[in-house]
């Protein structure tokens, strides 16, 4: 039995339909209801959905045998698991953006507000920047408009979000894409058949 | 014969008792140690440790005292090196760190064994024997592997950006290595390309249970030989995990001596049990 992760919402969609085309498939999991486990017995293969911050934690933890996360959560949690291929979809940026007429005092300390602290705190400090990180669980372009913070670190897709509320990216800090993760034990007992998956995932 | 006066031994403590009785039949000697160092020892050696969190206090004195997050720092620091002769101990500890995803300390459970002398090829293949042993004994008849690397060939080929690379490398990240421009010699020892033949010899012992993977390279400050690390499955961490430490060793003073060592972590046995 292989246990699988996927993270709730836009890119656990795009993932599932990489598992669904590599004849991975499981029976309603896309239909809108509340269900969120979904078995396929003749695959012996089993296919859960989490909140996306929590598929390193599955996955860690050995509850889940592989997982698919987004490049930022791996960044930001450091999960200790193997990150074994970038599936190459959902690709997208972190960016640190501010208000179109910021301008960058660095004789203060800079606010930041950010849902990624961590990735946020490793950024400056490679920079040697001391920065006031205030934390927030969505809706990142409130905190520049409202002045909560002088910049926030999010991930930029398009930019459209950031154009309609005056802000637009400073710096880019890395390229973020879905990657498939695997628990490090797990792995040593499931490689062939985790092996054999990747392989389909990644031919597409 | 211990189950049988009813001592009401946990699992784990059982499978310690059985490593003490391994380890003494292979010639190792039971090393004991206070639980306290100073606090300022940790201090000096803190890129040995694998963790920066310590539990501290004063003792009767006022003098800044830690609970041991580690054993072999200990053990090394306590005996004597006797140049042109081999010290060999086991060890069962208890230990204090904050374990990964953990917010707070816990006492954990240690047994391991250190060999310090002269290693010699027939040494390291003892050692590796006795992990094996060990995971024997701690499988409860699941499978089980160990995991061999020699942590010398990525120190000697790591050039640039060598935190990011050691991240990849424990996370068998290939694709971030390559995004990273890492040596071509790393990139092929991790996609095993480029099968060392040192491992190769010791995998032909083994050759089910021995996996080379490059994968179990840590700490570059610690270890500077073979590494390896054990598995049992469904114990989603590793269990078991050592390799040869020279640099430690000198950096404490010692001239002459190798050594080598493993240990292995007894709460994580609870899932193999149930």
């Amino acid at each position: 039995m292989i246990n699988i992760a996927l993270p709730k919402g836009r890119l656990g969609v795009r993932v599932y339909k990489l598992f669904e085309e590599a004849g991975y498939e499981f029976t309603g999991i896309l239909d809108n209801n509340r269900k969120l486990v979904f078995e396929n017995k003749n695959l012996d293969m089993r296919c859960f959905w989490v909140k996306p911050f929590d598929v390193p934690v599955y996955v860690e933890r050995g509850t889940a045998d592989i997982g698919c996360a987004g490049k930022d959560i791996l960044l930001e949690r450091s999960p200790d698991v193997y990150e074994l291929a970038d599936l190459k979809t959902g690709f997208c940026r972190m960016a640190v953006a501010a208000k179109n007429d910021f301008i960058d005092d660095e004789s203060k300390i800079l606010r930041v507000a950010t849902e990624f602290p961590n990735i946020a705190q490793n950024y400056y400090s490679s920079q040697g920047r001391e920065i006031d990180i205030i934390t927030l669980r969505g809706s990142l372009e409130l905190a520049p408009v409202l002045g909560l913070s002088d910049v926030i670190v999010d991930i930029v897709e398009t930019g459209t979000t950031l154009r309609e509320n005056n802000l637009h990216v400073i710096n880019y800090i890395a390229d973020l894409s879905a990657r498939l993760i695997a628990n490090k034990s797990a792995y040593k007992f499931k490689c062939a058949i985790i092996d054999e998956i990747i392989k389909k995932l990644c031919s597409n | 014969m211990l189950e049988k006066i009813n001592l009401q031994l946990r699992p784990e403590e059982i499978a310690a008792l059985n490593l003490r009785e391994l380890y003494g039949q292979y010639g190792y000697s039971f090393y004991r140690m206070s639980r306290f160092e100073e606090y300022d020892f940790y201090a000096d050696k803190k890129d040995f440790l694998t963790t920066g969190k310590i539990l501290t206090f004063t003792d009767i004195n006022g003098k800044l005292m830690a609970l041991r997050p580690d054993v072999t720092l200990s053990i090394i620091k306590h005996i004597k090196e006797i140049p042109g002769q081999v010290q060999k101990f086991f060890y069962d500890e208890k230990i204090y760190r904050v374990p990964k995803n953990a917010n707070n300390f816990r006492e954990l459970s240690q047994v391991g064994i250190e060999f310090i002398g002269a290693l010699d090829s027939k040494n390291i293949h003892e050692i590796i024997d006795l992990a094996i042993k060990s995971l024997q004994i701690l499988s409860n008849g699941r499978r089980y592997v160990l995991d061999i690397a020699d942590a010398g060939l990525i120190a000697k080929f790591i050039t640039h950006n060598k935190r990011a690379i050691m991240k990849c490398i424990s996370g068998k990240n290939i694709h971030g290595l390559r995004d990273l421009n890492a040596p071509d010699e790393i990139i092929k020892l991790m996609t095993g390309e480029n099968i060392p033949a040192e491992l190769e010899k010791i995998k032909t012992f083994y050759p089910d249970i021995i996996n080379i993977d490059f994968s179990a390279v840590t700490n570059l400050n610690y270890y500077n030989g073979i590494i390896f690390r054990g598995f049992i499955e469904g114990v989603p961490d590793s269990i078991l995990s050592g390799g040869q430490y020279d640099n430690l060793l000198h950096s404490m003073g010692y001239k002459y001596s190798q050594a080598m060592g493993f240990a292995v972590y007894l709460d994580s046995l609870e899932a193999v049990i149930n």
